[in-house]
């Protein structure tokens, strides 16, 4: 009978497993159903993020920041935690100059990629606009050292280069010239690299490597006019003054509108002038250059007059003035007793050097003979 | 077999093992074992992970559906256009309105207290056609920029679905009173992303105890519902949660200022709802069409003056504020225009949830006031996405009025314990503040506006609780001692003493015999014999004087007096209750 048979099977459907089983399909089903849903809404997002940021990243590339913002600020609506986004987005920022709401973004993807060269570099240049020094240096360190996307090298040498500059403007020249030869050992084989590196070897006072970036520099191109001139503003730091001729000149000769290498250039050939100590010299000219260079200390003297200086061991106080008096009658006997040199151009460069001390660097004749006494400095 | 007879007589022994689980299953038919399995108790464990699956799955859909409505009506753009500002929610709100009216009354609101309705009067029945209804409009509603959330429609999603799936199951009329909060658990939970505050705001503000039997199938409910969202939706929460960090302890005062200012806000928030909403809905039943398109409109206006961040949910906004992208004034003003703009919402009867812009007003709030802070006091060290934080506990406990709730959404949400006494100490400013000004939580006004009457589970938190030591009376005679004999005992009473004596019996516990009694024994010729042998073996209960009175109805009427003993020794007497004095005592109560 049909009846009963309908009924049991009723029963059996009101039975707690039966209804547990359905109940596990409909679940089954409807999680599909959910699945298919979601494809659908993730599909439509993803659609729509690219869309924004695609608008975003022309804004960015035309420098129209402001557009950039809200368009990639869109884009993360859809897609909140895409790293190129927000990327993106705090580089818009920083365009902005809203560099805390950059920074917001910009920690957080440090969080999530701490070794990010990108996102490092951009913190380390918020920091140091901040003048959070240590953490700019931080944040470039990690940036020379990171991964970068794409062009790594060039990205890293990017950081390295800015770093180097941070340093440089603080002072520490010591951590300067490291990074310096460092990223010199990358740009070995790089000319175009070489003056620029030079550059900043001399801002921090390494002539030696400077000099010699700027060789090979000119090793390439020997009509670079600024490496002639960098090579021979390093070498007249190393008192290399032959050599510094030599750069100085060709640099004044290729640009002529380069003062500085001009002005240098009279220095140096002062100071090979000047020098009585040279070798291949003769007894005549010597006695020459130690009469002018005598002349004009004295000269030096009156425009610059010293304290009294310390007390002789008889009691008295000679001055060297008073010492340069003495000596005068002498050494304008000088060709008679060239013996006399030595002790001429010694009183000459303690009066440079004494001078100089107390109204400043000299310039012309009295600056090549402070250099010439640099130069002789304990022999 | 029985098969609720105890497994302990079921033992056998296996290579000198005992072995309790084997040999219960040997000595019980596979149908028996079927009809354990599914015994009622556990078989609700069982169904309360289905809810969460499916009230997973029903949040994630609405999800979707929020995020549609909100691209199709207001654009794909984060800068709406003012035409779309004014438009979309007013136009929206004319569909709402007749949707509301003709086929989904039920749906009005937010739909915790119809939750609450569904446990305490309907014995766990929600029309299935609630669900859809709330799914419908409430999408309709923050997806086209009306100034609501997402999390108490999910909450009645899921009380609605756990209400079907327990019908279709034909659970008892027990079960059935607690699926609605279980369901309703799993919807808060999957729209939040936060099973442990689910849980605690089922527990505190819905249910209001605490039972193991709840509290299993809560929380099996939220954490299924959790797990099905996280797996569509991923496991992030809702917002970016910044580094959050307290170093100089007298920052605490600046939370506690943030406390303040977070009850005030929460008090003129409550009190616009609770004034205005009567008003609404005393207005002519036509222009309840109309009602939420006005609200659109006017929330398109508010949009269009400057403050666009109002509209819908707000989460990308308080994840900005999180992260200093506003400034304090700014931020003050957009909680403030928030305000008005939910509450322009709420009181026009368009469905949708309190939650989101609790926590938006609360995030703006907090954030304002530690950037105000931090231009006045420079060396405060906590960040604006760190007072936003506590900003949000402070409100979900002043507006919201579920303390535990509110810190335990801030801890969970920030997953930084290090941010708890901020928390606390502002929350319990703004609680305290709240509750002083206004007396009556914000659920509870709504309900009794809405000619319900449901036990607010704050008054039942607050209320004071009579214990035994209230009606307790001293002793009005001689307590007799169980080891001495009747002689002695008589001897003792001397024909004195009330009618009931008490017996202290050795080693423990007491008894109780008539003056009467005594003498008849006596007569007897006992009197040698000790008292507490000639005594019924029937121990008369004892209290304590910390038990609450009602214990003590349990016993008053069979016993003429109860004594009340102390806990740290239980012969030592404190007391006596009898039906009278606990009776008079609640007279005394009730008349105030």
């Amino acid at each position: 009978m049909a009846s009963p048979k309908l009924a049991r099977y009723r029963l059996y459907l009101r039975q707690r497993p039966t209804l547990l089983v359905v109940m596990s399909i409909v679940a089954v089903i409807f999680f599909l159903a959910v699945t298919g849903l979601s494809r659908i809404y993730y599909r439509q997002r993803e659609f729509l993020g690219n869309r924004w940021s695609t608008r975003g990243l022309a804004d960015l590339n035309a420098k129209n920041f402001g557009a950039a913002v809200t368009e990639f600020r869109t884009a993360l609506l859809y897609s909140r935690d895409d790293y190129s986004y927000q990327l993106n987005l705090a580089e818009a920022l920083i365009g902005l100059k809203r560099t805390g709401e950059a920074s917001a973004y910009l920690i957080n993807l440090w969080d999530r990629e701490p070794d990010n060269g990108v996102v490092n570099l951009e913190l380390a240049r918020i920091a140091r606009q901040q003048t959070r020094t240590d953490e700019a240096i931080r944040y470039y360190h990690n940036a020379v050292y990171s991964a970068w996307p794409k062009g790594q090298e060039h990205r890293r040498r990017e950081a390295r280069l800015e770093l180097i500059d941070l340093l440089l403007q603080i002072k520490d020249q010591g951590d300067a010239q490291a990074e310096l030869i460092a990223l010199a050992a990358n740009v070995d084989d790089e000319p175009e690299m070489q003056p620029i590196i030079g550059r900043l070897f001399l801002r921090a006072d390494d002539y030696e490597h400077a000099l010699a970036a700027f060789r090979t520099a000119l090793s390439q191109d020997r009509r670079d006019a600024e490496a002639m001139a960098g090579a021979g503003y390093a070498a007249f730091q190393l008192a290399r003054y032959p050599l510094a001729q030599h750069y100085l000149e060709e640099a004044a000769a290729a640009n002529p509108k380069d003062t500085q290498s001009a002005q240098l250039l009279q220095t140096t050939n002062a100071v090979l002038h000047m020098d009585p100590f040279r070798p291949k010299i003769s007894s005549v000219d010597r006695s020459r250059i130690v009469m002018e260079s005598f002349a004009a200390a004295g000269q030096r003297l009156n425009a610059c007059p010293l304290p009294k200086g310390p007390a002789a061991p008889d009691g008295s106080a000679v001055s060297l003035s008073d010492e340069w008096n003495t000596l005068k009658p002498q050494v304008n006997a000088l060709k008679r007793n060239p013996n006399l040199a030595d002790a001429a151009m010694d009183l000459v460069f303690r009066i440079e050097r004494q001078t100089s001390a107390v109204c400043g660097t000299p310039t012309g004749t009295d600056l090549a003979l402070l250099l010439i006494a640099k130069l002789h400095e304990g022999s | 077999m029985d098969l609720e007879s105890n497994p302990e007589t079921e033992v056998t022994v296996e290579n000198g093992h005992t072995n309790v689980a084997t040999a219960w299953i040997h000595g019980h038919s596979p149908r028996a074992l079927l009809r354990s399995a599914f015994r009622e108790d556990r078989f609700f464990l069982v169904l309360s992970v289905f809810i969460g699956v499916f009230s997973g799955l029903a949040v994630v859909c609405f999800r979707f559906a929020i995020d549609w409505a909100r691209i199709y009506l207001l654009g794909s753009g984060a800068v709406l256009t003012p035409a779309r500002m004014l438009l979309a929610p007013s136009l929206a709100g004319l569909v709402i309105g007749a949707l509301v009216i003709h086929f989904f009354p039920a749906t009005r609101g937010s739909g915790v207290n119809q939750t609450k309705a569904a446990l305490y009067i309907f014995n766990g029945n929600i029309p299935f056609r609630t669900a859809i209804g709330k799914f419908i409009t409430a999408a309709l509603a923050i997806g086209s920029g009306h100034s609501l959330g997402p999390e108490d429609p999910s909450l009645q999603i899921g009380a609605c679905l756990a209400s079907l799936l327990g019908r279709k199951m034909r659970l008892s009329r027990d079960r059935m009173r607690l699926i609605a909060p279980v369901g309703a658990a799993a919807g808060l939970a999957a729209a939040f992303n936060a099973p442990i505050s689910a849980v605690l705001f089922v527990i505190e503000e819905v249910i209001g105890r605490w039972t193991a039997g709840i509290l299993g199938s809560v929380v099996l409910s939220a954490i299924s519902s959790v797990v099905v969202m996280r797996w569509f939706l991923g496991s992030e929460s809702l917002f970016r949660i910044p580094a959050v960090q307290l170093k100089n302890p007298t920052e605490l005062i600046a939370y506690a200022v943030l406390g303040v200012v977070g009850g005030l806000a929460s008090v003129a928030f409550a009190s616009g709802i609770t004034t205005f909403r009567p008003k609404c809905k005393a207005l002519p039943r036509w222009t309840q069409y109309f009602q939420p398109a006005i609200a659109g409109l006017l929330l398109g206006v508010i949009a269009m003056l400057g403050a666009p961040q109002v509209m819908g949910a707000g989460y990308e906004y308080i994840d900005q504020a999180m992260h200093g992208q506003f400034t304090w004034q700014f931020l003050a003003i957009l909680a403030g225009a928030k305000i008005v703009a939910t509450l322009l919402s709420f009181v026009s009867g368009t469905p949708g949830g309190m939650f989101a812009p609790t926590l938006f007003i609360g995030a703006m709030l907090g954030a304002s006031v530690g950037g105000a802070q931090h231009v006045l006091f420079p060396h405060l060290t906590g960040s604006a996405g760190t007072y936003a934080l506590v900003g949000m506990g402070v409100l979900f406990a002043g507006f919201l009025r579920a303390p535990m709730t509110s810190v335990f959404m801030v801890l969970e949400v920030s997953g930084n314990y290090s941010i708890i006494v901020p928390v606390i100490i502002a929350n319990t400013f703004a609680y305290v503040i709240s509750r002083g000004l206004q007396p009556i939580a914000i659920f509870d006004v709504l309900t009794r506006q809405d000619g319900l009457e449901l036990p607010s589970m704050e008054e039942l938190r607050e209320e004071d609780v009579l214990r035994v030591e209230d009606a307790m009376q001293p002793v009005g005679g001689p307590v007799l001692d169980g080891e001495k004999t009747l002689d002695q005992a008589l001897a003792e009473l001397n024909g004195a003493g009330p009618e009931e004596i008490l017996v202290r019996m050795s080693p423990g516990g007491w008894n109780s015999v008539k003056q009467e009694q005594l003498r008849e024994l006596s007569a007897d010729g006992k009197g040698n014999s000790k008292l507490g042998s000639l005594l019924p073996i029937r121990q008369v209960p004892f209290l304590h004087p910390d038990h609450p009175l009602e214990m003590a109805l349990r016993h008053v009427d069979r016993w003429p007096i109860v004594p009340v003993v102390s806990r740290a020794d239980f012969r030592q007497l404190e007391g006596v209750v009898s039906q009278r004095t606990v009776l008079e005592r609640y007279r005394e109560f009730g008349e105030g």
